[in-house]
């Protein structure tokens, strides 16, 4: 499993060989933090998108002065990093305003450490033509300003290159996810997370590389994965933490699928290759399975969930929330009530995000939740 | 689970009408009046004596409560009278509903009001918590979302929110509320920005929610009751400039309990002749005050202003500011109505254009949507009232549920002091619930602060 070990490595560290390299070419780096910033802009433009997380902060000291206790933990990890210098390698950074809590941080961050490019592309609350027209203004906003900062000039060529090779990303790992469907999974969930980890910081076609390795690696597993453990489903808050997933499937589960905005959510759905490039990006990345944050599209959210649930064979369901994030916090509610209505046992889960996270009460709340199910 | 109970709104009612008649002399020491207040809980003697001890906010209170009880009669009455409810949060226009003949309930009004209620709002923070709600949700609609669920309130026929883009929590609880009880919702986008582009599609999605709630209700939308409702609007925002001319002038002469009674008004009761009833009365006392030189005893210290929200389940810091520490309320953030446009009454395109672009100005939508220090934001909103108003000092309650305003706290108020060397004080609370932090905790507090002004 060589590109695995490759992914897995990649995953492990923010400013990767990959990036080191890139950077050595001369070529921009520029990081993004939510799954409504559309990618392809910036690799059309030969500058390297690079999603920010809170990934090995240690603890969140110097952010918690700015962004307090009752904000969100993966906001005040990604900001304890900007703080410490980890993300320098970065030439700029653009911010969606996702929740209150990640536009705080843009806020401290600009106020305190920013970038020489730092860009705020707000994205509206509600899915309707007037807000796909306000999302076009704003993308055509963010591409000027990009173009503007780095002297670069964007070709509808190369936007529909980008396309491409983001649609083929996407390809890939919806043959992934299908091969986690079956009864004996390749990867655990834990190895998936890692996968899907480092393909937010590498550039694209090297990463299309590594999964078509991988896939052409990918065996099912020996021990015949399910193999008496149970199925599950992890949806909720941000979540980039492979070793969450582990701590989870270390107590006889594994997991099949997700609702994440950094997994299944972020992939499903592909960009149309006919017509105008920009125009069909704006309509993939306004229209992709929608967060919390867009309000009145909860059925679609739960529909998307339906849909991870009979395709993977879940047997239950993990809805988590970093404390504090009030908008998957609420819907885990609303979602928990109807699908279990659909037979289906659910548990939610309120988490810290890195550091903060509590592991030994979280094996406890799982080990509870698999011997409800029947594990 | 809270017991049975009779139907909150009834009550709320009863509660008015019985403070809608506050007599003008009116000695709270005497021993009638003080074997009265025995019978009340704390809570409920503290918000008595805030507005019924000193004659003119007495005078002024009377007039608003009678005119919440007549409001809440008619939300209580609404069905029976074949009209429709729609529950909005407070930064949403209630002039449309009234030219639309559907009665508005301001989701923050209520839950604020329901402090009036013998077993008070904890129970029902409680329970919608209990139900499902994360308890990080804010408590300024939670104890709405409490009420519905203990069904001492009934469901309203709509929701129409219009904080989606200002505030997470606000607009999350609506769909919450509509995906429970399967009650239809209506939202309306915040832009991140404060430009013509922005107020035109802020406007536009105004033209779309008036349009559809046409459409649910069936009603047809009456220009000449919106007329009348935004002309008496537009006189009610002219006399809230005139009291705040009188806000600047140093003694302050206006009474710091104005504010409660004023925010009520303005949030839930603008264009009605209730609300400029209210308004003509307080401006009179006020007058009153100001030539009798009157101010905030037994002289005015310090002139305060809370940066965001203020204390609302015990209305008793204003009293005790006035009439303890010679503390000068001047007003918190949700008073803060300064960039409210007068609305051109010509036709319905031009009121709504008015509504929308005053929708858009209103206290937190206007200063919580964008980024702190973008133009019509919080911070340069902040450092025009400070300085307009000449505020010594400013505090932020540190409303628990409001994560974005803790997440930008310290770099506002840092620099508020740097360009206009006002301090601040940052306390720990919750704006509806006393158990995050007591009355008695915040005042001392408060006293060890205005103590390092000295």
């Amino acid at each position: 499993m060589r590109a695995f070990q490759e992914l897995a490595e990649v995953s492990r560290t923010l400013e990767n060989s990959h990036v080191d390299a890139w950077k050595r070419d001369g070529k921009k780096v520029v990081g993004f933090v939510c799954s409504y910033m559309p990618e392809e802009i910036l690799h059309a433009l030969d500058i390297l998108p690079y999603r920010i997380t809170g990934k090995g902060a240690q603890d969140t000291s110097h952010a918690d002065s700015y962004l307090t206790r009752v904000n969100c933990s993966f906001a005040r990890s990604c900001l304890e990093l900007g703080f410490l210098g980890q993300y320098d390698f970065l030439d700029g950074a653009v911010w969606n305003n996702g929740c209150d809590h990640i536009r705080r941080c843009y806020d401290n961050w600009k106020a305190k450490i920013p970038f020489p490019f730092m860009y705020m592309l707000p994205v509206p609350h509600k899915i309707s033509p007037q807000g796909r027209e306000w999302y076009k203004g704003e993308v055509l906003k963010f591409r000027s300003a990009v173009e503007d900062h780095f002297g670069v000039e964007l070709s509808s060529k190369k936007l529909s290159d980008a396309v491409s090779t983001y649609n083929e990303t996407r390809n890939l790992l919806r043959r992934l996810y299908d091969l986690r469907t079956g009864d004996s999974p390749p990867f655990t969930g834990a190895e998936v997370l890692t996968i899907l980890s480092a393909g937010t910081s590498i550039p694209r076609a090297e990463y299309n590389r590594l999964l078509r390795e991988l896939l052409e690696e990918a065996k099912p597993h020996p021990d015949g994965a399910s193999n008496g453990k149970v199925r599950l489903l992890v949806a909720g808050s941000l979540m980039d933490d492979a070793e969450f997933i582990a701590n989870v499937e270390d107590l006889g589960a594994i997991v099949v699928t997700d609702a994440l905005c950094f997994g299944a959510k972020n992939f499903w759905n592909l960009t149309d290759e006919g017509g105008d490039s920009l125009e069909n990006l704006i309509d993939r990345y306004y229209e992709h399975p929608p967060c919390p944050r867009m309000t009145g599209a909860y059925p679609q959210r739960l529909a998307f969930l339906r849909e991870q649930i009979e395709r993977a064979d879940v047997k239950g369901v993990i809805l988590q929330h970093i404390k504090f994030c009030d908008l998957h916090g609420t819907d885990n509610a609303l979602l928990k009530r109807d699908l279990e209505k659909d037979g289906i046992p659910v548990m939610e889960l309120e988490r810290q995000y890195g550091p903060l996270a509590d592991a030994g009460r979280i094996r406890t709340r799982v080990q509870a939740f698999l011997e409800r199910i029947g594990a | 689970m809270p017991e049975a109970r009779r139907n909150a709104l009834e009550r709320m009612v009863e509660t008015f009408n019985m403070t809608s008649d506050l007599p003008e002399e009116l000695d709270v020491e005497s021993p009638p009046v003080q074997a009265l207040l025995a019978t009340l809980t704390e809570s409920q003697r503290s918000n008595f004596l805030a507005m019924a001890s000193d004659p003119g906010v007495r005078k002024m209170s009377s007039v608003s409560n009678a005119a919440m009880a007549k409001y809440w009669d008619a939300v209580l009455s609404a069905r029976d009278r074949g009209k429709k409810i729609a529950f909005i949060p407070f930064n949403c226009s209630p002039e449309i509903f009234h030219a639309l003949d559907i009665v508005p309930v301001g989701v923050e009004v209520l839950n604020s009001f329901a402090i009036v209620l013998e077993e008070g709002i904890h129970e029902y923070l409680d329970l919608a918590v209990e139900r499902g709600l994360p308890d990080t949700m804010c408590s300024a609609q939670r104890g709405v979302v409490g009420l519905l669920e203990a069904g001492v309130v009934e469901k309203p026929d709509f929701l129409v929110n219009g904080a989606a883009g200002s505030c997470d929590p606000n607009s999350k609880i609506f769909e919450y509320m509509s995906e429970k009880w399967d009650i239809p919702a209506l939202y309306l986008d915040v832009p991140y920005s404060h430009d013509r582009r922005a107020i035109d599609y802020y406007t536009e999605g105004y033209r779309e929610v008036v349009a559809a709630l046409q459409e649910l209700s069936g009603n047809k939308l009456d220009e000449d009751r919106l007329r009348e409702a935004c002309r008496l609007t537009n006189q009610c925002t002219e006399i809230i400039m005139e009291i705040n001319d009188m806000k600047r002038q140093v003694p302050n002469p206006v009474p710091n309990y104005y504010n409660l009674n004023h925010l009520a008004q303005k949030l839930m009761l603008v264009g009605t002749p209730d609300a400029l009833d209210f308004y003509e009365t307080a401006l009179e006392v006020c007058k009153e005050r100001m030539e009798k030189g009157l101010h905030v005893l037994p002289e005015e210290k310090i002139r305060f202003m809370m940066m965001y929200t203020g204390i609302y389940f015990d209305q008793g810091l204003h009293h005790w500011f006035q009439e303890e520490m010679g503390v000068s309320y001047i007003m918190d953030l949700l008073v803060f109505f300064d960039f409210n446009p007068i609305i051109d009454t010509t036709n319905v395109d031009t009121m709504i254009s008015g509504l929308a672009e005053g929708m858009l100005s209103l206290p937190m939508t206007r200063q919580l949507k964008g980024s702190w220090d973008m133009p019509a934001n919080w911070l340069e909103d902040l450092l025009y009232y400070v300085d307009t108003y000449k505020a010594d000092c400013i505090a932020f309650t540190g409303h628990a549920a409001c994560k974005q305003v803790w997440g930008i706290y310290r770099i506002v108020a840092d620099e508020v002091r740097r360009q206009l060397g006002v301090p601040s004080l940052r306390l720990e609370g919750d704006g509806w619930d006393s158990r995050v932090t007591s009355l008695d905790v915040i005042k001392e507090q408060f006293t060890e602060f205005f103590e390092t002004l000295a």
